[in-house]
């Protein structure tokens, strides 16, 4: 054995007089390449848009210049990107509330039931499990303005009278321009995917048909986890009506599965891609009333290939997924109770 | 405060038959206790008067109107639950207020926020806080008031469920096992609150229990059930010293009571493991079952009775259950007996017991209680 291979007497004694520190390093050596693929996979990635977001990078361009904030500044000022925001946030506010409250409705539905619960989680689940790209082409012919079983049912009522008269409520009284049914009518069926007043919520009715039944399989699985007890006692102690053992019992229970639900639906609507890309691709809808977010970043980095705005879009709904993500914690904190 | 009558009540789960035919009258500030075995009925027995689960047939009378229509929440009746269940989310101030703001709010009042401003909600609420002050103050969780459920201890939220009871005037208490869930230096000192609290309230209270402990300390009548029937129901004393059934007798009394084979011949005349006894039955030969408490038995040099080996002793410091094997019977007894003796009970001693024929229980091959004895030897015909 040669000298060299005997850990100098200096190193030998620093390693005796401080474990702690040789632990360490030792837990730190360990962790590398954990640590190394999390920032490679996870967090390079993200600085990497941040970075982009800065500059006008095309891809293939050999090089790229530094615009500071103009990017930002653009969409805060063009009218697209107004209508960008307009239509995400529209998106959002329909679809979280709805597809939450409807999830959780048939969750409480199916519940309740005795017999058959498995036939109604199986048809409500069936949206989610189908490809949305592939119901959306379905959508897409059924709405379609002249030959769409949703405009040819609707002239079928039309030509009704008993029904036209009955949906137009025009045996109240009214005129037929006076409800939207009698609009419906005189002038012809709306062109849902070629109207600006129609288009965004036709997605929004997509989104929400697709998302709820995703949200009652969670509920389902919440109220599993709710004490019969409870509910003995809330009876008991007087709650006679359904709607207070609901707020009494139910509701509160539900507290961690509703905060994980609508953080998970918010960030599900952010993401929403699918159903535009595949009825208003290329553009955004009449009027870009339906361009969406997620759509915009494709639109602008990949089909146009403008990275950096791109990107800038990218940061913009990193941020408001992050916001949700400690509204979420925030919550969670403060307001809901794990026993 | 009221009376609770159930006439032949029973209840089926499908072909299971649960109960089969409760009658229980429980007079106006009684402490009946409902104890058997596990899957006995008691709980489904006391969920049925609480109106959480309907029976299959018979009726229930409370303070003498017929409640079999009405549903849970119109019974009046407070219930303590076995987990206690009490609303995570709200405080113990809140829990405990649950039942008043049930009753005396309407739903407007009852409105989180806007409710308070609604005509009438201020001054009943302020009235709910003082009896909610009130109740907490008997039961010593005053303190606890602004804490929510998980920041207590068991005994604690065993508290507060009773708490949520007594803070209205319910006709009657109803207990599913509260102590179960307690550790049992905290069992011992909740039975003696609830017992007391039971004499200053001077309500009916139904306790469920499979606990032959808390339903002797407590009670002032016992139900024993079995099978899905009150086998016996009546004062502590009587249930331990008197009982109508074997299974009654073998149940309550720890440790259990010694049972020997025993018989009797054409005269009449009973002999346990072949002795004869000072003791006769009017009917001839039959075989019998003699039963003794522990405490019946004692040890004896002359003329013993039964003879057997020490196989083990417990002390529990106070007194010592020693089990003996009887020569001549493949069961053992245990005797009751003080520490002081247990030198001479060293393991494998041999020993003589003896016991004073009047108290023991005799019972026939069914298990039903023989009274009509005749006890001393010169009633015994020739």
């Amino acid at each position: 054995m040669s000298v060299a291979d005997l850990p100098s007497s200096a190193a030998m004694r620093r390693a005796t007089a401080d474990p702690d520190r040789r632990q360490a390093s030792a837990g730190w050596l360990m962790s590398a390449p954990a640590l190394a693929l999390m920032l490679t996979i996870l967090i390079a990635p993200v600085l990497l848009a941040l970075m982009l977001s800065f500059t006008d990078y095309s891809l293939g361009n050999p090089s790229f210049n530094w615009v500071g904030w103009d990017n930002y500044e653009r969409i805060f000022t063009r009218s697209t990107y107004t209508k960008m925001l307009s239509a995400t946030f529209t998106y959002v506010i329909t679809v979280v509330p709805l597809s939450v409250g409807l999830g959780l409705g048939a969750a409480l539905l199916i519940q309740s039931l005795t017999r058959g619960a498995a036939i109604y989680k199986a048809v409500y689940f069936l949206p989610v499990m189908a490809t949305l790209l592939a119901m959306t082409i379905v959508w897409q012919l059924m709405l379609h303005p002249s030959i769409g079983v949703i405009n040819r049912g609707l002239e079928g009522l039309c030509a009704m009278p008993f029904t036209r008269g009955l949906l137009s409520l025009s045996f109240l009284g009214l005129s037929p321009e006076a409800t939207w049914f009698g609009r419906v009518c005189t002038e012809g069926a709306p062109l849902w995917l070629g109207d600006r007043d129609y288009a965004i919520w036709v997605v929004c009715f997509i989104g929400i048909w697709q998302g709820f039944g995703f949200n009652m399989v969670l509920y389902l699985a919440g109220l599993t986890g709710v004490s019969r007890e409870l509910y003995a006692a809330a009876e008991m102690d007087g709650a006679r009506s359904y709607w207070e053992r609901f707020r009494l019992v139910t509701w509160p229970a539900l507290g961690p599965t509703t905060v994980f639900v609508v953080t998970i639906t918010c960030i599900r609507a952010f993401q929403a891609f699918d159903t535009v890309e595949a009825l208003f691709s290329p553009g955004g809808g009449p009027g870009k009333s339906v361009y969406v977010m997620m759509f915009a970043i494709y639109e602008k980095g990949v089909t146009q290939n403008l990275m950096g705005i791109g990107a800038a879009i990218t940061v913009l709904f990193l941020i408001f997924v992050m916001i949700l993500t400690l509204i979420q914690h925030w919550i969670t904190e403060r307001k809901v109770h794990y026993t | 405060m009221a009376t609770v009558t159930l006439r032949g009540i029973r209840k089926n789960f499908k072909e299971t038959e649960v109960l089969r035919g409760i009658d229980l009258a429980i007079a106006d500030g009684e402490f009946v206790s409902l104890v058997g075995p596990s899957g006995c009925g008691k709980s489904t027995l006391l969920r049925i008067i609480a109106g959480l689960e309907s029976a299959s047939g018979g009726s229930i009378e409370i303070g003498g109107a017929p409640v079999d229509r009405l549903r849970a929440a119109d019974r009046n009746l407070s219930m303590v639950f076995q987990s206690y269940a009490l609303y995570p989310h709200l405080t113990v101030a809140e829990n405990i207020a649950v039942p008043l703001r049930m009753r005396q709010l309407n739903t407007a009042q009852r409105l989180p926020l806007i409710g308070r401003a609604v005509p009438g909600a201020r001054e009943r609420g302020r009235e709910i806080d003082a009896r909610v002050l009130e109740a907490a103050k008997t039961l010593e969780i005053d303190q606890l008031l602004d804490r929510k459920p998980g920041q207590l201890s068991g005994g604690q939220r065993q508290r507060v469920a009773l708490g949520r009871a007594l803070v209205r005037a319910p006709a009657a208490f109803l207990l599913d096992e509260p102590l179960s869930n307690l550790d049992a230096k905290l069992r011992v000192h909740t039975r003696t609150e609830i017992a007391e609290l039971h004499r200053r309230l001077a309500a009916t209270f139904i306790y469920v229990t499979h606990d032959q402990v808390e339903a002797m300390t407590m009670s002032s009548r016992i139900a024993v059930m079995m099978s899905g029937e009150i086998l016996q129901c009546d004062a502590p004393t009587r249930i331990y010293e008197d009982p109508n059934d074997l299974r009654v007798a073998e149940f309550i009394g720890s440790p259990r009571i010694n049972v020997l084979p025993a018989e009797s011949d054409s005269s009449g005349r009973i002999s346990v493991l072949g002795k004869g006894l000072p003791l006769a039955l009017h009917e001839g030969r039959q075989t019998l079952q003699l039963a003794l408490r522990p405490e019946a038995l004692s040890l004896t040099h002359h003329t013993p009775l039964l003879q057997g080996r020490v196989v083990h002793a417990e002390n529990l410091g106070h007194e010592v259950f020693v089990q003996i094997s009887l020569d001549g019977a493949e069961q053992r007894v245990v005797l009751r007996t003080d520490p002081a003796m247990q030198a001479q009970l060293h393991l494998g001693a041999k020993v003589g017991l003896t016991f004073d024929p009047n108290r023991a229980l005799i019972f026939d091959a069914k298990g039903q209680r023989q009274r009509n004895l005749l006890r001393a030897l010169q009633e015994i015909p020739a």
